[in-house]
């Protein structure tokens, strides 16, 4: 509080009392009309000299100065004044009193003074805390009035809307949000609804950051109005929130799009098995050779159904971290031999050779020996798959030193990747559509090898390929659990 | 009387067969694809009376390959049915740029699918066998 406000307030204070002392003393002490004018003068200058000088100030000291001062000037102007020391007494006892309430008054306003200072300060330093919390959301919030004008926006709404929130206050919103679409809704929320109203709409705003994805949407925003009352129960204003919900939409999106390829996938061998029992059980199978042909179909089918739910809840394992992992010192050049072993019969019906080139050294790492299995099988069967008859199949294992990784390589002569499908082959349920009816497959297997190298043992995976000349599948397994 | 040819249109090769069986049994001249590409082909080429097809398929899913064969004045009139595992509900653009008539969704009945290409070709179910046996 400024001392030149501080002291105006105390003289009215002052004022309204000198009046009301002034008032009450005409009757209480029945002085004549010109004592009146020497007790209304020196209660004024008592009342100025409370105003004057500090509160602090010992009015006793006061009140003897003033008599004196009365006394000098009955005296000098030859006035009857005083007649007797009882009258004498008798004024100074009533200035006394005028002066004693004067000063419980002065001190009272005080101390309203004080109070209102501090609630002053409780209330700015509310306001500041308020400021401080709505600037610090992710959401950008702006609040306009009955106006249309900015009263109130954080910093989150400026980057967003591109305003600087200080300069834009108390403009109107045509001139600083250059949105149409959120002008709009602010203004029809402003026009069209009642105080306490509250509406929610999905906005899209352009990403700032620039994109090469040409279905890219930019940002979507879920925007909440609500209306603000004024103090005749009008709509007062309208306080904006724009909550960023783009990931919340792709990643809804992606569990819809998720749900359809997992439906669609197990909807195919289903399909299978259920029209090749409807015509068993409709005795169209001709003889018991179709009969027993129905069985093996309907049987692999089962199994298809089977490898693909496997698939799935090992994959969901791993991202949900529930998979149980045992880690032992895992041999690499054995750990190919075996997955070799297991594709040589698929290998040799197309007459595909299969090699290890290894290491001469050990190449072990501390890794889930089944996973590995898993992750080795996956790779050789897709390269015994995509790989025509005569063709050529190789694994190479090598310690990879400067990485302090077991690396792996398992390359065919194959029919290779189309450059816009490699960045999508361990995708969930991603198949290169020309290539389906080359091999059947669920699209899972190379999606569960990710997660095992990179999820499960912090390692890496990488593919290259040329088409028409083959692929090559490389992975890193670092030598320790901790990936060090 | 000449029996009635069907052409299905699949990449999965176990559905192809069962369906050519069930529609075999019955009476229909089956014709089978692969894919959209080989089924709009054989398509041109044989006229069918009617067209089965899968929905998702390599080089061309099934809707585009009627629509392609709409465009053909000399197909334009066959009329197709789709099967899908997508629980794919056709839109009235897809309705219009095809001759699509029904869409089943995968796993179907083969009694079912029978019975609607009897109602889609106008005769009633059986009618393609008592046809082969007069």
């Amino acid at each position: 509080m400024k001392i030149g406000r501080k002291f105006s307030l105390m003289a009215a204070v002052a004022a309204g009392v000198c009046s009301a002392g002034a008032a009450a003393l005409v009757p209480a002490l029945g002085l004549s009309g010109a004592t009146l004018i020497i007790g209304v003068a020196a209660l004024t200058m008592a009342v100025v000299a409370a105003v004057v000088f500090p509160i602090g100030y010992r009015h006793d000291h006061q009140t003897d100065l003033l008599i004196n001062e009365l006394t000098t000037m009955a005296e000098s102007r030859r006035t009857e004044l005083i007649e007797t020391g009882s009258e004498l007494q008798d004024l100074r006892t009533a200035i006394q009193q005028a002066m004693d309430s004067l000063s419980a008054r002065a001190e009272e306003a005080e101390s309203n003074l004080r109070e209102v200072e501090i609630r002053h300060q409780v209330s700015e330093a509310e306001r500041q805390h308020i400021e401080a919390i709505l600037h610090s959301l992710h959401d950008a919030v702006l609040v306009t009035d009955a106006f249309n004008e900015l009263k109130m926006a954080n910093d989150r709404a400026g980057e967003l809307l591109g305003f600087r929130p200080a300069e834009a206050m108390h403009k109107s919103i045509d001139d600083i949000i250059v949105d149409d679409a959120l002008r709009r809704l602010i203004q029809d929320e402003r026009d069209l609804a009642t105080p306490g109203h509250r509406k929610h709409a999905d906005h899209a705003i352009p990403s700032s950051i620039p994109s090469d994805d040409p279905e890219s949407q930019g940002m979507c925003y879920d925007v909440t109005l609500t209306c603000l009352p004024d103090s005749r129960r009008g709509v007062g204003g309208v306080v904006t929130i724009l909550r960023d919900v783009t990931r919340e939409r792709e990643i809804s999106q992606m569990k819809t799009d998720f749900v359809s390829k997992v439906s669609h996938e197990l909807r195919t061998p289903l399909s299978s098995i259920n029209a090749y029992i409807e015509l068993l059980l409709d005795g169209e199978a001709a003889d018991e050779e179709s009969r027993q042909e129905f069985y093996q179909i309907i049987k692999s089918e089962a199994d298809r159904l089977n490898r693909l739910i496997d698939n799935m809840l090992n994959i969901s394992r791993i991202e949900a971290g529930i998979v149980k992992i045992e880690r032992t010192e895992v041999d690499f050049i054995s750990a190919s031999k075996k997955a070799i072993e297991v594709i040589q019969p698929q290998a040799n019906l197309k007459e595909i050779s299969v090699h290890l080139k290894s290491s001469p050294l050990a190449c072990t790492a501390m890794a889930d020996a089944d996973m590995v299995h898993q992750v080795l099988l996956n790779l050789l069967s897709n390269a015994v798959k995509y790989t025509p008859e005569g063709g050529r199949v190789t694994v190479a294992v090598e310690n990879d030193d400067a990485t302090g990784s077991v690396m792996v390589t398992v390359a065919d002569t194959g029919l290779g990747i189309p450059p816009d499908s490699l960045d999508k082959v361990f995708d969930k349920f991603y198949r290169i559509e020309n290539y389906k009816r080359v091999a059947k497959g669920t699209g899972l297997g190379l999606s569960l090898v990710k997660h095992i190298v990179e999820t499960v043992h912090n390692g890496h995976i990488s593919v290259t390929s040329e088409l028409g000349m083959g692929s090559k599948f490389r992975f890193n397994i670092p030598y320790d659990a901790d990936g060090a | 009387m000449m029996s009635k040819t069907v052409l299905v249109v699949d990449d999965e090769s176990h559905i192809l067969h069962v369906v050519s069986l069930k529609l075999g049994n019955a009476g229909y001249e089956v014709l089978t694809a692969g894919d959209g590409e080989e089924g709009y082909e054989l398509a041109c080429q044989s006229l069918p009376d009617l067209i089965i097809t899968d929905l998702q398929m390599p080089y061309m899913t099934g809707v585009e390959m009627c629509a392609r064969l709409k465009r053909n004045k000399a197909t334009a009139s066959i009329p197709a049915l789709l099967l899908t595992a997508r629980g794919y509900a056709l839109g009235a653009d897809d309705l219009q740029r095809t001759s699509i008539r029904h869409v089943l969704s995968k796993p179907f009945s083969p009694r079912e699918l029978l019975d609607m290409i009897a109602e889609i070709l106008g005769e009633s179910a059986g009618d393609g066998k008592a046809r082969e046996a007069a």
